[in-house]
This record gives C-alpha cells, sequence and structure tokens, in this order.
C-alpha cells in the first residue's frame, strides 16, 4: 500500500520540488545574442516592457531606452529604430512602450533598469493624450502589469513623498490590488513606512521567483517587427544626409496619402476612420481637455527618478495632426497652455533638453496618422536625438518640488 | 480579505490539497469524516464570496433557503398526491430564480442582484430531486443530504451536473482502500491533465492566439461582405479549441477533486471533435448537461407528446422536441440573440443528422463505409461544430453590430 | 405471447433488426436506439405490457442489451 502511495504522489512531489527548485533558485541570466537582441528591442513586447532580463542586456550594450506609447509603433523607414540601424549610429533604441502606457505604468515597469541608467541617457516621447482628466487608464495598466517591477519598487521604496504619491495612485488601479501581498505592501508605502519583516521577505521571494520566470520566458517573445526595420532600411539612402533624407520622406508619404484630405496614411484611413466613421467624429473633441489630472503628477514620479539618478533625459513632445484636429474641434489653445504648463513642470526643476514638436501638426508629412509621428516628423526628432545623443552632454543640475504632486498643480494652468 | 475563485491560481490547489489532506487520509483508513468535510467545503465557499463578491454570497444564502422551501413543500405535498399542476408550479417556482437572473440583463442591462456563480448548476440539480420526486423514483429528500448535494463544493460553481441518488450512494459507501487509492490515482491524473489543457493549451488558444485572430478579422472586416474574412474561419477554431481546453480543463479539476473526496464525479467530456455525427457530439460534449437536457427535456417532451398523442409522425415529435430542447439550451445560455441562434442552429443540425442517418440506414447496401468516409464525417461534424461555437462565442455580434 | 416474444417485437419495430439470437447486444453503444426510440420503447411496454416505467427510473446502463430489459419485463410482476 506504502508503495501504491508513492507511485500515486511520488511524481506530484517530484515535480512539486523541481518547479520550487527552479523558480527560487539564482538562476544565471543567460546571455541574449545579439540578433535576439535586435528583435526584442523593437518588438514592443509587454514581456520586454514589464521584464528586466533583456533590458538588462541591452542596456549594458549600445542601446538606449526610448520611452513612449503609440507612436513608437509607427515603424516607417525614418522611425529612430531603423534610421539607428542603417546608418549604423554608436546607439540603437530600446523601444519601451505601447498603445497605453502612461506616465504611471513607465513609473512601475521602467523600474529594474532604472539603477542601470544612472548618468546615461533616456529618450522620452511625451504624448499630451496622457493627460486627460483621468490621467493613467487603469485597464491599460492591468494590461501592463509587471509583479516583477512593482516588487522591485515596493523593495525599494521608503515612504517619502513620491512613494506615497505612487502608492495611492497605484492603489486606484486594479490590478495591483488583487494581490494581499501587493495591496498591504502598498497601504505600508502609502502610510510613510518601507515595507519590512515577513511581508519583505515574501516580496524578495516573490521577486527572485519572477526574475527566474522572466528569465525562462522572455526567450519567448515573438515579433514581426525586426522585419519591418529592415524593409524600412532597404527604401534608405546608403549615405545619411538630411537634405536626401528629407525629399525621400515627402516622396514616400505623398504616395501613402493619396486617398484622404487629412494628410492621413491610408491604410490607417481606410481601417479607423472609412466607412464614415469620420464623419460621426467631426467636432468629437471639442471637450477635450489636457490640463488637469494626475497624470501631471505621475509624470513627476519619473523625474524625480531621473534625478535621482542623474540620468539625462530628451523630452519630445509631438504633435497633433492640424487637419484632424480642425476637424474633430480639438480646442487648441487649450492644448498649447498643457504644454506650457508641461514645459514649465521641466524647465522649473532643472530639465533642459526639450524638444517641443507641438505647434508643428501643419507642416506636410510630419503626422503619419491623427496623433502619431511619421514620416517627416521622425526626421525631424531624429534632428535632437541624434546629436543628443552622440555628443556628450554637460551634467543636468536638478532641483525637484515635491509640490508637483499636488493637487493644487494638478488642476492650475498658472505657470508662472 | 483573502478571496479564493475556483481553480484559479496554484495558490488555490495548494490550499484546497492542503485542506482536504484530513479528509484523504480519513478514507485512506476507510472512514469519512463528514463534519470536517462539511466546515472545509463551507469555507471555501465563503471565500468564493468574499470582498467585493458579498452580494452574491447574500444571493447564494437565499436561493438556498428558496430551494429548500420549494423542495421540501413539494416532497411534503407529494407524500399526499400527485396533481400534475402543483408540479409544474413547483419547477416554474424552481427556475423563477434562474429566469430573473437571465433576463434581467437583457432587460434593464445590468447583472440582476439574485445572481452569483454558480446558479444554473445549483437550479439543475434542484430540478432534478423535484422530478425524480414526481415520477416517485425518489420517495424520500433528507435536509443534510439535500444541502450536500447541492452545495458539494468541487462543482459548486460549473458542474459537471451530478444526480441526487448517484451521488448520495457515493457519500454513504466509503470506497474500499484499493478503490480509493485507484480513484486517487485517477485524481492525479486528471488534475494534470486539467493543468495542461486549461493552463498551457486554453492559454495558448485563448490569451496567445486569440486576440491576435479576432483583431485580424476586425481589421479585415470591410474589405468582405458582412466581414466574413479568412481570419473569421481562424477565430471560430482558435475560440472552439480554446472553449474547449478551457472548460474540459476546469471540468478535470472538479471531478478530481470529486475524487480525492470519495465522490465519482461523473465526466464531462469524451474526445467531443472525435465525433462522427451531431448526435455523437453530444453524448460526448458537455456530457452532464445534454444528458440532464436529454433526461429531463427531451425525453420528457417526446413522452408527453407521445403518450398524449398530439403529434402522430414519430419522425415529427423528435423534430419538435430537439427544437424545444435546444432552444431552451439556448436560452439558458443567455438572453441574447446569438446564444437563441445557437441554440437553433444545434436543432436544426441535429435534426438534419437524423434525416441522414434514416436515409443511411435505408440505403445501406448502396453508401460505402470505409475509413475515409468516417474521416469526412469527422471532419464535417468539426466544422460544423466550430461554426456553432462562433455563433456561441458574441464574437459575430462585436463584428456587426459594435 | 409472452413477455420475451413481446419485448422482442417491440424491439424489432423499434430497429428493423432480430435480436433473437443476440441478446447481449448493447443498443446504445451500437447506436441502434436513441433517446427517441427509447421513449417509444417505453410507451409500448407500457400499452403493450402495461409496465409503468417513468422516464427518470431509465437508467442507460440497465436498460442497454434486450436481455436486460425481458428481465426487466419479467421481474415487472
Amino acid at each position: 500500500m506504502t508503495r501504491r502511495l508513492w507511485q500515486i504522489f511520488g511524481p506530484v512531489i517530484l515535480a512539486a520540488l523541481l518547479v520550487v527548485g527552479i523558480l527560487l533558485a539564482p538562476l544565471p541570466n543567460g546571455h541574449i545574442s545579439k540578433t535576439r537582441l535586435q528583435a526584442d528591442a523593437v518588438s514592443l513586447s509587454p514581456n520586454v516592457l514589464g521584464g528586466a532580463r533583456v533590458k538588462a542586456q541591452a542596456l549594458a550594450q549600445h542601446y538606449v531606452p526610448f520611452l513612449g506609447s503609440s507612436e513608437l509603433a509607427r515603424m516607417d523607414p525614418f522611425h529612430p529604430s531603423t534610421l539607428a540601424a542603417k546608418y549604423h549610429r554608436p546607439y540603437q533604441p530600446l523601444l519601451l512602450g505601447n498603445p497605453g502606457t502612461q506616465s504611471l505604468t513607465h513609473f512601475v515597469d521602467d523600474q529594474s533598469e532604472l539603477n542601470q541608467l544612472k548618468g546615461k541617457k533616456v529618450v522620452f516621447i511625451v504624448s499630451m493624450q496622457w493627460f486627460t482628466r483621468q490621467g493613467q487608464i487603469p485597464a491599460a495598466f492591468d494590461m501592463y502589469y509587471s509583479p516583477l517591477q512593482l516588487s522591485t519598487w515596493l523593495l525599494r521604496a521608503k515612504g517619502n513623498v513620491a512613494d506615497r504619491y505612487a502608492a495611492r495612485r497605484l492603489l486606484q488601479m486594479n490590478a495591483p490590488a488583487k494581490s494581499t501581498l501587493d495591496r498591504q505592501s502598498l497601504y505600508q508605502i502609502a502610510a510613510g513606512r518601507p515595507v519590512r519583516g515577513w511581508a519583505r521577505l515574501a516580496l524578495q521571494a516573490r521577486l527572485r521567483m519572477l526574475n527566474n520566470e522572466d528569465q525562462l520566458f522572455s526567450r519567448f517573445t515573438h515579433s514581426t517587427n525586426w522585419r519591418r526595420i529592415k524593409d524600412g532600411e532597404k527604401q534608405l539612402p546608403a549615405k545619411d544626409e538630411p537634405q536626401q533624407l528629407e525629399q525621400l520622406a515627402g516622396k514616400i508619404a505623398k504616395n501613402k496619402t493619396k486617398h484622404n484630405r487629412l494628410g492621413i496614411d491610408d491604410t490607417f484611413y481606410r481601417q479607423r476612420l472609412g466607412h464614415g466613421k469620420l464623419a460621426s467624429l467631426r467636432g468629437s473633441q471639442r471637450h477635450f481637455e489636457y490640463r488637469y489630472g494626475p497624470e501631471y503628477g505621475d509624470f513627476e514620479l519619473l523625474l524625480q527618478q531621473f534625478a535621482k539618478n542623474h540620468t539625462t533625459v530628451q523630452f519630445i513632445i509631438p504633435p497633433i495632426n492640424a487637419k484632424w484636429a480642425a476637424y474633430t474641434g480639438l480646442p487648441m489653445g487649450n492644448y498649447a497652455q498643457a504644454v506650457a504648463k508641461l514645459k514649465y513642470q521641466l524647465a522649473s526643476q532643472g530639465f533642459t533638453h526639450v524638444e517641443d514638436l507641438s505647434r508643428d501638426g501643419g507642416q506636410p508629412y510630419f503626422m503619419q496618422d491623427t496623433i502619431h509621428l511619421g514620416w517627416r516628423g521622425w526626421l525631424a526628432v531624429d534632428q535632437t536625438v541624434d546629436p543628443f545623443l552622440t555628443q556628450p552632454q554637460p551634467a543636468e543640475h536638478y532641483h525637484l518640488n515635491d509640490a508637483f504632486f499636488g493637487t493644487t498643480w494638478a488642476n492650475t494652468t498658472n505657470v508662472r | 480579505m483573502l478571496n479564493l475563485q475556483p481553480y484559479a491560481d496554484p495558490q488555490y490547489f495548494l490550499l484546497l490539497m492542503l485542506g482536504l489532506l484530513p479528509v484523504m487520509i480519513g478514507l485512506y483508513h476507510g472512514r469519512r469524516f463528514k463534519t470536517y468535510e462539511t466546515l472545509i467545503s463551507l469555507l471555501f465557499i465563503i471565500l468564493m464570496f468574499t470582498g467585493a463578491k458579498w452580494q452574491q454570497g447574500v444571493a447564494l444564502i437565499g436561493y438556498i433557503l428558496w430551494q429548500l422551501a420549494i423542495v421540501f413543500g413539494y416532497l411534503h405535498y407529494r407524500k399526499q398526491r400527485n396533481q400534475t399542476g402543483v408540479f409544474v408550479l413547483t419547477v416554474l417556482l424552481s427556475i423563477l430564480p434562474l429566469v430573473i437572473v437571465k433576463v434581467t440583463p437583457a432587460v434593464v442591462l445590468h447583472p440582476s442582484l439574485l445572481g452569483f456563480l454558480g446558479i444554473s448548476y445549483l437550479t439543475f440539480k434542484a430540478v432534478q430531486v423535484i422530478m425524480e420526486l414526481r415520477d416517485g423514483t425518489m420517495k424520500d429528500v433528507e435536509l443534510m443530504p439535500f444541502l450536500r448535494f447541492m452545495l458539494f463544493m468541487p462543482v459548486i460553481s460549473s458542474g459537471p451536473i451530478d444526480r441526487y441518488r448517484r451521488f448520495q450512494k457515493d457519500y454513504e459507501q466509503v470506497p474500499e482502500r484499493t478503490q480509493y487509492l485507484g480513484m486517487l490515482e485517477r485524481a492525479i491524473w486528471y488534475l494534470f491533465l486539467g493543468f495542461f489543457y486549461k493552463y498551457m493549451l486554453g492559454y495558448l488558444f485563448g490569451t496567445v492566439l486569440l486576440p491576435r485572430i479576432e483583431f485580424s478579422a476586425l481589421a479585415a472586416r470591410h474589405m468582405y461582405w458582412l466581414g466574413l474574412s479568412p481570419a473569421l474561419i481562424g477565430v471560430a477554431f482558435v475560440y472552439s479549441m480554446y472553449l474547449f481546453f478551457d472548460f474540459a480543463g476546469y471540468s478535470l479539476f472538479a471531478v478530481a477533486t470529486s475524487l480525492v473526496m470519495g465522490i465519482d464525479t461523473p465526466m464531462n467530456f469524451n474526445r467531443p471533435f472525435q465525433a462522427h455525427n451531431i448526435k455523437d457530439f453530444w453524448n460526448r460534449w458537455h456530457m452532464t448537461l445534454s444528458f440532464w437536457f436529454r433526461d429531463f427535456i427531451f425525453m420528457r417532451v417526446t413522452f408527453f407528446i407521445m403518450k398524449h398523442k398530439l403529434i402522430k409522425n414519430p419522425i415529427r415529435v423528435s423534430q419538435v422536441a430537439y427544437l424545444i430542447n435546444f432552444l431552451i439550451m439556448g436560452f439558458w445560455h443567455g438572453v441574447t440573440w446569438y446564444y437563441i441562434v445557437y441554440g437553433l442552429f444545434h436543432a436544426c443540425a441535429i435534426i438534419i443528422n437524423d434525416i441522414w442517418l434514416r436515409f443511411k440506414k435505408k440505403h445501406r447496401k448502396q453508401l460505402p463505409h470505409n475509413r475515409w468516409t468516417e474521416a469526412l464525417a469527422i471532419a464535417t461534424t468539426f466544422c460544423v461544430v466550430c461554426f456553432s461555437f462562433l455563433i456561441f462565442s458574441g464574437f459575430l455580434n462585436t463584428l456587426w453590430f459594435k | 405471447m409472452d413477455k420475451k416474444a413481446t419485448v422482442l417485437s417491440i424491439l424489432n419495430d423499434l430497429t428493423g433488426e432480430d435480436f433473437t439470437n443476440n441478446l447481449d447486444e448493447d443498443l446504445f453503444a451500437s447506436g441502434l436506439i436513441d433517446s427517441m426510440d427509447t421513449v417509444q420503447l417505453l410507451l409500448q411496454l407500457q400499452s403493450q405490457l402495461g409496465m409503468d416505467v417513468p422516464v427518470s427510473e431509465f437508467d442507460r446502463n440497465q436498460w442497454n442489451t434486450p436481455a436486460k430489459i425481458i428481465k426487466k419485463a419479467e421481474d415487472a410482476d
């Protein structure tokens, strides 16, 4: 009988021990091949964004994080990744972002690499569309939620003003509140105390487990984006010459925007705005508001992290397609005020590298669709990013101000 | 507070097995610790309805009281008399909460307060007891056994649907040691097969593939008539695979947990995609549900029609009964056009299938029968079934009306 | 006519097969009988032999061969 019991439960016990062993053992991280990194860097996969292994190995090489959101997926021949690959730039973008990754998602998901960015450079494309009354969309946050990255932060947080603000914001999302451990830890930090005792041990064990999972499963990221980069490279001239590139961008874009009057990529237009949908959107953005909301505080979280690690950041504020904005009735005066507010938040704290493209939405072939950079827009970005990344930059002198977390700042347009 | 959704994460399985360890040890030594079993089952049921789900918990308690009143009221009545009208009224009262829960979202567009996870499955069990009392195949019901049957923890949320007398026999009979070890062996096998089904294949089809192919189908919908793109065919097959592996995986967990508790809950699936025809399919797919419908709706309807000679032709009788049977099944899934069309679709499929089977019977000599015709039959059945699941998925609703 | 012959003739009507020499054939597994036939079988047993079998009494495992059905009919008194 005992033998039979062993026959039944032995394999289960063995399997359980093996799984626990593998998950809790300090596994070596395993080297990622060059081609694999190339593909992962442009994959835009949530596995890469929420993981740690790929980012760590990429940043140890010549990769530079490009933080952003949906525009990163506009991989035409003038996309930063294509230009950098074609002209063998000393840097290659590590694209971090997806539709819906706003400041709070970035704040959590970028935790593992923040330490690695000490004294290094980052490019950050900030969309004004993030700065709604609601701020981070909870569903999007949940989609990109990474327990690994959150655990990293929970173990790091001390309970200062920024930590307390972050904990309160995170408790407003759905995903972290689902786990008892996360929730209790967030309450601790929101009350101004670092996580201690058993919870800390549990978080450490979980982090180890999640790191091992990331180690094992980050190998299975699948993306065909690198092929798009390669296709783009084929269309580019041999020499990295701005005038020539501008002309080519105009030519390609002209071909792609033949069938609509908004200067939007025809495929996008057909799929998203065709069949009478456009008409229903006329005037639909008349009440859009980017001047107020929690996003300004969430954004401050990232600024403080950059400052703490002496990371030099090139901010880029992309424009909105002017014809689209006019058609949908977006109040441009308010939009300009929102941009000014954001720029004040940056400048007053010592962030000097800000490329404001917000007034270029009317330039021909600047936008690939409604709100996303394309062709000549990407070239304008390159004009700033290339020198920023290839030339040495003087150290910035940050003077942080916690008032940017406050509701007063969230609800004001008075920037003087 | 801790909230545990059945079979949702590794933590649940760990806690479940820990909780059931004393039950296992008891059964291994030929004893059933009834009090402990009741308490641990209650605990797991309570933990399903903690936190934001407390309203569902309250609804469950109210529901159980309601069914208790109906079943025991009917039992009391049935011991003295047996009128058809009272029986019909009792059944209607018993399914009333379920009807309210199913109709509410279609009328007021938000879920009913009476609803809770598992209400349909509890209703099947209660109605079955009432029907057996009516037939006289069950003479008596006792309070505790009835509650135990209704609230049997492993199957409370989504079946399989057991039968009272079968369940009760298993419960009262403690299996012999070798027999119990055999049950444990099966339990472990089902548990791990369930992991493979639900968390690997179900994940692959449902989480990895389905959103992508649905996205392709939505992106291409304007290029095809009614949005019938090649990607839509992909949606049909991928969704069907997801539905099977997710639900079959869940059912395996429920059966495995029952086995650990010494109850041989019936299986829900028997290689449904190897069915040779639609009729065969319903003998293999969600078996405890289709058998329930067969025994308590289809057979009763045919019996009634034939006994009262409402329709003379037996073929017509079966066709009417199929329509009623599958329409009820459609409504049971929910009051939306696609569930009802799904029911009608299967009724038509099975009627056509019957016509074909009769034709085949008559022309047995002329029709070829070999490996290839069998393969053709399986492939045809599979495609028809996958198409029905495309209707069932509600994706067409998104494709056409959203 | 005895009960055995009656049952066999009912089954013959339903399936078109003669089970006189095949008393242990599994009627459900071979697909010779479906739910519909079952109901007809029960009705015929009722009208020809006066057996009253409620539908919920009908357990497929106990009614799946001609021999078992004959036994049920003979035990009915």
